[in-house]
């Protein structure tokens, strides 16, 4: 509100005139005279230009969105995990998994590497509200399960309506809560095999020569290397396992969908009877010729023989070979390190206790 | 044609300023409308962009509808904008001033980048594998996942968000991920911010001090407390039990890193972008800052801006909060010479001479 005014006009001469105009107060809105009033004019124009043109487009997808709903999508309580660690067997299931009519296997997507790696490892320190995946578990959730469900849906469309895909994340274990929790209505497979197989299984893998440290060496792995010392290998293993298992055991107890729990050496020791054990426990319906079929094919005895043994991929497929490829040192090292593991999962076997 | 105008405005507290206008002069014919006549034209104007404003709101209103009929967004991807980098730049300062403009919020260091970008990294042998869930051949498909994925985060983290707002999300730490992030989301601005990388040296090794910021505010008692400390994937800025050689040679490292990827999506991003010296930025901020948002297409008011800065100024944090060891150290550029040995200095000159070279020329800050 101006508190001065005064504006003066006075005729000098014939058409030429004297203007004096003074103006002088306090204000709270702009000050009097102030530019950009047209500009902001046209600003408010433009933007409402750009708003119609964003209503045109949203009105046309809402209309697509009506007439042409995607049909047939993959469904989330159709997803199967199979969770665990490495060299727990998950090839060879998730292999049979595959082959019946209208069942699909996503191999090793990693996508609980992404979250799990990230949420229990580099970013926990960032659990807080600004963090990414910090804050309340339900929108946590809601964003993972958007990214798996769209990954999972451009990956595989041909898997819909009763079709199930069997996602094998053995290496992505370290965020099976997190995947679990962002799909509760998915099915769940969670294997085990005894650490000191695993372990044994690994050092192998990783010690000279070994199918591992070959990959690393011929640039197919890249990254920091395996430890060359055995030991520090078991110990790395060992603490692998804990880890994977653990986030694995932690997901399966918390999973309210159909969940199955599988010891490796049960599946050796009777396939079929094991397959039917799952299929029935997840509630999937199973034709036990195709399941049989399936077991036939990827059998031990059907992998070529210059595939196998030691230092390969496909090495022994023997529960307790640990006893002959470990030493007392490193037994006594894995069962420390995964102890109450052990125990839970193979409550029938004695603890060696260094080579006892 | 007036002879002398003269327009004075004076903000003498918040919305409250006193004005002094003189127009003075000679003219042939019609006189220059006087203020009063120039108030009413203004007034119509303003009537009318009122106007204009409700017809705004009631589109954004519609629009916000058709939205959550299509399950869309809260935040729009052309609301955000990155401030990437690394750590120690001063982006907690630029942010600051910025998350106080009219409309406008801040995304203290969501780590999104490091989330997606640390893994694409570290699991680049597996790029090629068609199962990866980042893999190559299927990237298109990620990075709308990616999209996706940051767009439903913020729309969960700020739900009242406006729709003419402008969310800026300060990312250092997660400038691994710059390059993924601004390809995913194309609309979004992108701030570069640098920073002599011997003076961010010179800060972390004051911060690596047990006792200091870092230690006490940062996440090492944390990440201790779950004895992720020491672990393969402990993030670069994890000191602990690190010599000082190794800090150096760590943060060296993670400029090179973390600078070199928000650079290459700098010069690939297409949209808005600008590229900013902490120096400049220290030297004379309201110019810098008016850079900013005319580069990246932002209206500010300039009073409004002049305003933020003055509150965000070094004079205005507290003597207590400031100083060695502490998160405000010194507020200065250049103060290396006096903080780093002569071989500290090479190790980082080494390591980051390829951007050094790049963003400091003349060899110095």
């Amino acid at each position: 509100m101006p508190v001065y005014r005064q504006n003066i006009l006075l005729e000098v001469a014939r058409g030429i005139k004297a203007f004096l105009n003074f103006e002088a107060g306090l204000t709270r809105g702009p000050t009097p005279g102030e530019g950009g009033g047209i500009q902001s004019l046209e600003e408010a124009h433009k933007r409402l230009e750009d708003r119609n043109r964003q209503i045109a487009e949203l009105e046309k997808k809402v209309r697509e969105s009506r007439s042409d709903a995607p049909a047939g999508d993959l469904k989330p309580e159709n997803v199967v995990w199979m969770f665990g660690t490495a060299r727990v067997g998950s090839t060879w299931l998730g292999s049979m998994m595959d082959e019946p009519t209208g069942h699909t296997m996503w191999h090793e997507p990693l996508v609980g590497a992404l979250f799990g790696g990230f949420y229990y490892g580099r970013g926990a320190h960032r659990g807080g509200k600004h963090g990414i995946l910090g804050g309340p578990d339900e929108k946590r959730s809601r964003a993972i399960r958007a990214f798996i469900l769209a990954s999972a849906h451009e990956k595989f469309p041909e898997v819909s309506g009763d079709g199930y895909l069997v996602v094998k994340e053995p290496n992505g274990s370290n965020g099976a809560p997190l995947l679990a929790q962002a799909l509760p209505e998915s099915r769940m497979i969670f294997l085990v095999r005894d650490p000191r197989d695993v372990v044994s299984s690994n050092l192998s893998g990783k010690s000279e020569g070994g199918w591992t440290a070959e990959a690393y060496k011929r640039g197919r792995r890249q990254g920091t290397p395996p430890p060359s010392d055995p030991k520090a290998i078991v110990r790395k293993g060992a603490k692998k396992y804990l880890e994977f298992i653990g986030r694995s055991k932690e997901a399966y107890d918390a999973h309210e969908g159909p969940k199955v729990l599988v010891r490796y050496e049960e599946l050796r020791a009777d396939t079929l009877g094991t397959m039917k054990r799952i299929y029935s426990e997840l509630g999937i319906p199973m034709d036990e010729d195709e399941v049989a079929r399936a077991i036939k094919k990827h059998s031990w005895e059907n992998i070529p023989e210059e595939k196998k043994g030691e230092g390969k991929f496909y090495r022994k497929a023997t529960p307790g070979g640990w006893r002959e490829d470990l030493t007392p040192d490193q037994i006594q090292m894995v069962e420390d390190i995964t102890g109450p593991l052990l125990q839970e999962f193979y409550p029938e076997q004695q603890i060696s206790r260094a080579g006892v | 044609m007036p002879l002398f105008r003269s327009r004075t405005a004076v903000q003498l507290a918040r919305n409250a300023r006193a004005f002094l206008y003189l127009d003075t002069g000679v003219v042939r014919g019609e006189a220059p409308p006087t203020l009063e006549a120039m108030e009413e034209t203004q007034a119509r104007l303003r009537e009318q962009i009122e106007e204009a404003r409700w017809a705004l709101a009631n589109r954004d209103h519609r629009i916000s509808g058709l939205e959550k009929e299509l399950g869309g967004h809260t935040v729009g991807a052309g609301n955000i904008a990155w401030i990437f980098g690394t750590v120690r730049t001063g982006s907690t300062w630029l942010a600051s001033m910025m998350r106080d403009g009219e409309n406008h919020a801040m995304w203290n260091e969501p780590r999104v980048g490091e989330l997606f970008g640390s893994f694409y990294e570290r699991a680049a042998h597996r790029r090629d594998n068609e199962n990866f869930v980042m893999g190559t051949h299927r990237k298109l498909v990620w990075l709308k996942s990616v999209r996706d994925f940051v767009l439903d985060s913020a729309g969960a983290r700020f739900p009242k968000f406006a729709r003419d707002g402008l969310l800026v999300i300060k990312e250092p730490s997660g400038s691994i991920g710059a390059p993924i992030l601004m390809e995913a989301l194309p609309e979004s601005a992108m701030v570069l911010l640098v920073r002599d990388p011997r003076d961010i040296v010179a800060s972390a090794l004051d911060a690596a001090r047990e006792g200091s910021w870092a230690y006490e505010l940062r996440g090492t008692k944390r990440r201790e407390r779950r004895g992720l400390v020491g672990a393969d994937d402990a993030p670069l800025d994890d000191f602990t039990g690190k010599s000082q050689e190794e800090v150096v040679e760590d943060q060296a490292t993670m400029y090179l890193r973390y600078v070199g990827n928000s650079k290459r999506a700098f010069d690939a991003h297409d949209g808005r972008k600008v590229l900013v010296r902490y120096e400049d930025l220290l030297a004379d901020t309201l110019g810098t800052m008016k850079r900013i948002y005319s580069e990246l297409e932002i209206e500010v008011d300039g009073e409004d801006l002049a305003r933020i800065v003055r509150e965000h100024s070094w004079e205005m944090i507290p003597e207590e909060e400031k100083g060695e060891g502490k998160f405000y150290r010194k507020g200065a550029s250049g103060a290396w010479r006096e903080d780093l040995g002569p071989d500290q200095v090479k190790v980082v000159e080494e390591i980051t001479g390829p951007l050094l070279r790049e963003f400091y020329p003349d060899g110095t800050a």
